[in-house]
């Protein structure tokens, strides 16, 4: 087995080490403080060199690309961790997928050369179910998010606010098939405008009266593709 | 994952993480496979259960059974119990999402009596009728165990069986029982119980008839059939390094009461405070070796990434080798930034040496607990310290530099008298005071005494337990004269809500006749009432009274010393002659040497195990 540590000489300063990974199933009702606290405990088991804050209360120092709210499953999660030694990149892949179960899966480890503040946009998939499906529903649902204003109360920082969404969806495709409507959305993830996915359902549920009836029968999910810079290319 | 329950449902309740599942390293089985399908209950939720050291051990003593797949299952919150109820959900286990109705063995740990109203609920969400009289064939086995077990009775009528003592073998041999009675065929339920009861440490208290005096008073427990115990012996485990204890931890993803690795480092207590069930009914004292602990430790620290490694025990300065093991673990904690935490420390064993070791990486704030305010109390109850001894602790803390410190005391004790409890806030402004004469104080902050005061509850198997809890209007009195009592503003006072402590006292010396308010409030659909913003004094009140039940008879009673007591029919080891014996001392304010110092014959060492201290 090819060990984690590649070189035992300490790094000054620290490196900076990107992690892709998905979480998918249990894993979407995990606040995105939760899994904070659970990759630190991965961290650790997995046994990579992690650099420790100084101080009085040392911490390993590791972030996340963008914040994932309960009920996000996702395809395309970074996070960025702080390593004190050089490391062997396919190794460390496989010791935190040994520390992770099948609804969390490590797919590639490399040092990035570029930095979380440059995602601007993120994709995602929205499945509808929901009574009433069917290609009217559906392209009714995608005229809807393409218009303007797109208005929702929106949570911030000071309070709800009646808010038109409708810069930040830059895309929305509407499909019908085996009784579910797909929505294939793009929306900004920026600093400023970032845009929980959540509305999207929320703002279709209030205009067009979707997912109405009864949890037993009815579900929506949201799975997040992909994430990209200002100019549309793919993040990494 | 639980992928019974559904994604809406999920995504409109508090924190749905609690009921998913699919932590790490949690166990699944092949059902087909496994003879006896076993329903761990926690009867609170999930945050609290998975802190639990019992349910962890239990749940690693029962899975290494290859035939055994034994799965946790919590109280859902209230958001989560209300979606159920609407949409006819039946509790589910954590690791299959199958229906607990359709377990083999469905157990609670009963760890406090007010979460008797949760398990009964669960029970109820369960599908299953609450009486064990109206539970057909079918219907699994329920067993109970936990600390209140001790004392079963106000719920046997719920309960087909009761594990009494330590379960790390007794439940597997259970188990082992029940699968090979279903496969030879001999299985009904009632040849079950029968033969289970033959098993050391199994209480079914459907073979023992109860009778009563006039009074009230309870006369005496009948065997049914000439082969069911008089008395059902507490199991434990002779040596606590060959027990069970798990190496991997299921890892909870959402934060937890306690996430970290918890380390027993031995069972029992040698001090013999009278009024402290747990210093009682886990003797006889056992220890683990330094060595085992730190191989365990080390172990556990790999395989959970945890931070942060807790020693437990009733009274962590009194384990013999805990110098030893300090040193041993220091050894390679510290430069992977693991950082030590000792609850529970002693007065007077609070060293400057144990104080670096533990404030090593992380500190947090120092609790002390004295107990009572008065010498002539803290006598009478054998706390065996000293003002000087709390002088002193707090005295090596401030010059560590802490500047809060934090002191838990009760009140309602027996023999007390209100300047007893004045003379906390005599206490509490002497520690103040003793933090300005530190001269390496800590001067950037000021000092903070907090007075923690909880309610007496007299417990079984205690030398407390004949003695009747100080009224409801006496406790409150002397809550509200403390609180004038206390003036500086440098001492903060808490107090415990004496209507639960006056609830607590009825259920932990209560009999089986409690078991028609526990209908009644099953009825009501209470439950949580460990959780203040659940509890209802009022609801307790009116179940009590619709019951013909008077609460002062359970909880305000002086029981008579030769009167049968309603766990007259467990044996803890710890003899009632002994607890006879405390009980007088402490009414002419003798204190009792603890057991490192002088065997004082409790009894437990009939038991067995390996022991220092038992002659």
């Amino acid at each position: 087995m090819v060990p984690i540590i590649a070189d035992d000489a300490i790094l000054y300063p620290a490196a900076t080490l990107r992690v892709r990974f998905r979480k998918t199933g249990a894993l979407q009702y995990i606040s995105h403080l939760d899994l904070v606290r659970t990759f630190e405990k991965v961290l650790v088991r997995a046994g990579l060199p992690l650099w420790y804050s100084e101080g009085f209360n040392p911490h390993p120092r590791f972030s996340f690309s963008t914040p994932m709210s309960i009920g996000l499953e996702s395809l395309y999660e970074l996070m960025d961790v702080k390593i004190e030694k050089k490391v062997n990149c396919e190794a460390v892949k496989e010791a935190l997928n040994r520390n992770l179960t099948a609804e969390c899966v490590v797919e590639e480890v490399y040092y990035p050369d570029t930095k979380f503040t440059d995602i601007s946009l993120a994709s995602y998939e929205i499945v509808l179910q929901t009574a009433g499906a069917d290609e009217a529903l559906a392209e009714k649902c995608g005229a809807a998010l393409r218009g303007s204003p797109v208005t929702v109360l929106k949570r911030t920082k000071s309070g709800e606010k009646e808010t038109d969404i409708s810069p930040m969806i830059i895309k929305s495709e509407a499909s019908f098939a085996e009784g579910k409507i797909l929505l294939a959305v793009t929306l900004t993830v920026d600093n400023e405008k970032f845009l929980n996915p959540e509305y999207i359902v929320t703002y279709l549920k209030e205009t067009l009266g979707v997912l109405s009836g009864s949890p037993l029968e009815e579900a929506y999910s949201i799975l997040r593709t992909g994430l990209y810079g200002k100019s549309g290319e793919l993040f990494r | 994952m639980n992928q019974k329950l559904l994604s809406g449902i999920l995504k409109s309740v508090s924190k749905p993480g609690r009921y998913t599942g699919g932590e790490f390293n949690s166990i699944i089985k092949d059902k087909s496979k496994v003879d006896v399908r076993f329903a761990f209950c926690f009867p609170d939720t999930y945050e609290i259960g998975m802190s639990n050291l019992g349910v962890r051990i239990l749940y690693e003593a029962l899975n290494q059974k290859e035939n055994v797949w034994c799965e946790r299952v919590y109280a859902p919150w209230v958001d989560m119990d209300e979606k159920m109820q609407e949409y006819g959900i039946p509790l589910s286990a954590h690791e299959s999402g199958d229906a607990v109705k359709d377990f083999d063995i469905v157990a609670f740990t009963l760890q406090y009596e007010m979460c008797y109203t949760t398990a009964l609920h669960m029970l109820k969400l369960a599908g299953l009728p609450l009486l064990a009289k109206d539970r057909g064939e079918d219907a699994p086995v329920i067993l109970g165990g936990g600390p209140c077990a001790y004392n079963p009775e106000p719920v046997a009528d719920f309960f087909d069986i009761f594990s009494i003592g330590e379960g790390e073998e007794a439940l597997p041999e259970l188990c082992a029982l029940y699968a090979e009675m279903k496969k030879s065929g001999r299985y009904t339920k009632s040849a079950f119980l029968r033969e289970a009861a033959k098993l050391e440490g199994f209480y079914v208290p459907s073979l023992y008839s109860v009778s009563y005096r006039e009074d009230g008073t309870i006369e005496a427990y009948t065997p049914l059939y000439e082969d069911v115990p008089k008395t059902v012996r507490k199991r434990i485990i002779k040596d606590l390094d060959e027990a069970v204890y798990p190496e991997k931890l299921v890892m909870p993803y959402i934060e937890t009461v306690h996430d970290r690795v918890v380390l027993e480092v031995n069972r029992g207590c040698i001090r013999g405070c009278r009024f402290c069930q747990a210093g009682m009914v886990y003797r006889p004292i056992r220890e683990k070796s330094p060595e085992k602990l730190c191989k365990l430790a080390k172990c556990l620290y790999e395989n959970s990434g945890y931070q942060e490694i807790s020693l437990i025990s009733l009274s962590i300065s009194d384990y013999s080798r805990i110098a030893e093991l300090t040193d041993l673990l220091l050894e390679w904690t510290d430069e992977r930034h693991v950082s030590l935490s000792l609850p529970s420390l002693r007065i007077d064993s609070f060293s400057e040496e144990l104080m670096k070791k533990v404030s090593s990486i992380r500190t947090g704030g120092i609790t002390f607990a004295p107990e009572a305010g008065t010498q002539r109390l803290r006598d009478a109850i054998n706390k065996n310290v000293t003002e000087e001894d709390l002088m002193q602790a707090v005295g090596i803390a401030f010059g560590a530099g802490k500047n809060n410190v934090k002191l838990y005391f009760m009140n309602g004790l027996p023999t007390e008298e209100v300047e007893d409890v004045v003379a906390i806030a005599d206490l509490a402004k002497k520690v103040v005071h003793r933090f300005y004469q530190t001269p390496n104080r800590n001067k950037a902050r000021p000092v903070s005494v907090t007075v923690s005061v909880s309610c007496f509850v007299p417990k079984p198997f205690t030398p407390f337990q004949w003695v009747g809890q100080d009224t409801l209007a006496s406790l409150k009195e002397k809550q509200e004269a403390l609180r004038l009592a206390i003036q500086d503003k440098k001492i903060r006072y808490n107090w415990h809500d004496a209507e639960v402590s006056h609830i607590e006292a009825v259920f932990a010396r209560g009999d089986r006749r409690l078991s028609a308010a526990l209908l009644l409030a099953a009825e009501e659909n209470m439950m949580f009432d460990a959780w203040d913003e659940f509890f209802s004094f009022e609801k307790w009140l009116d179940v009590f009274a619709r019951a013909g039940i008077d609460p002062a008879f359970y909880a305000n009673r002086t029981f008579g010393l030769d009167e049968c007591l309603p766990w007259d029919i467990i044996d803890c080891g710890v003899s009632k002659s002994y607890l006879k014996r405390e009980y007088e001392r402490a009414y002419r304010h003798e204190t009792t040497p603890n057991c490192a110092e002088h065997c004082n014959g409790c009894g437990a060492n009939k038991l067995g195990g390996k022991t220092k201290w038992c002659r």
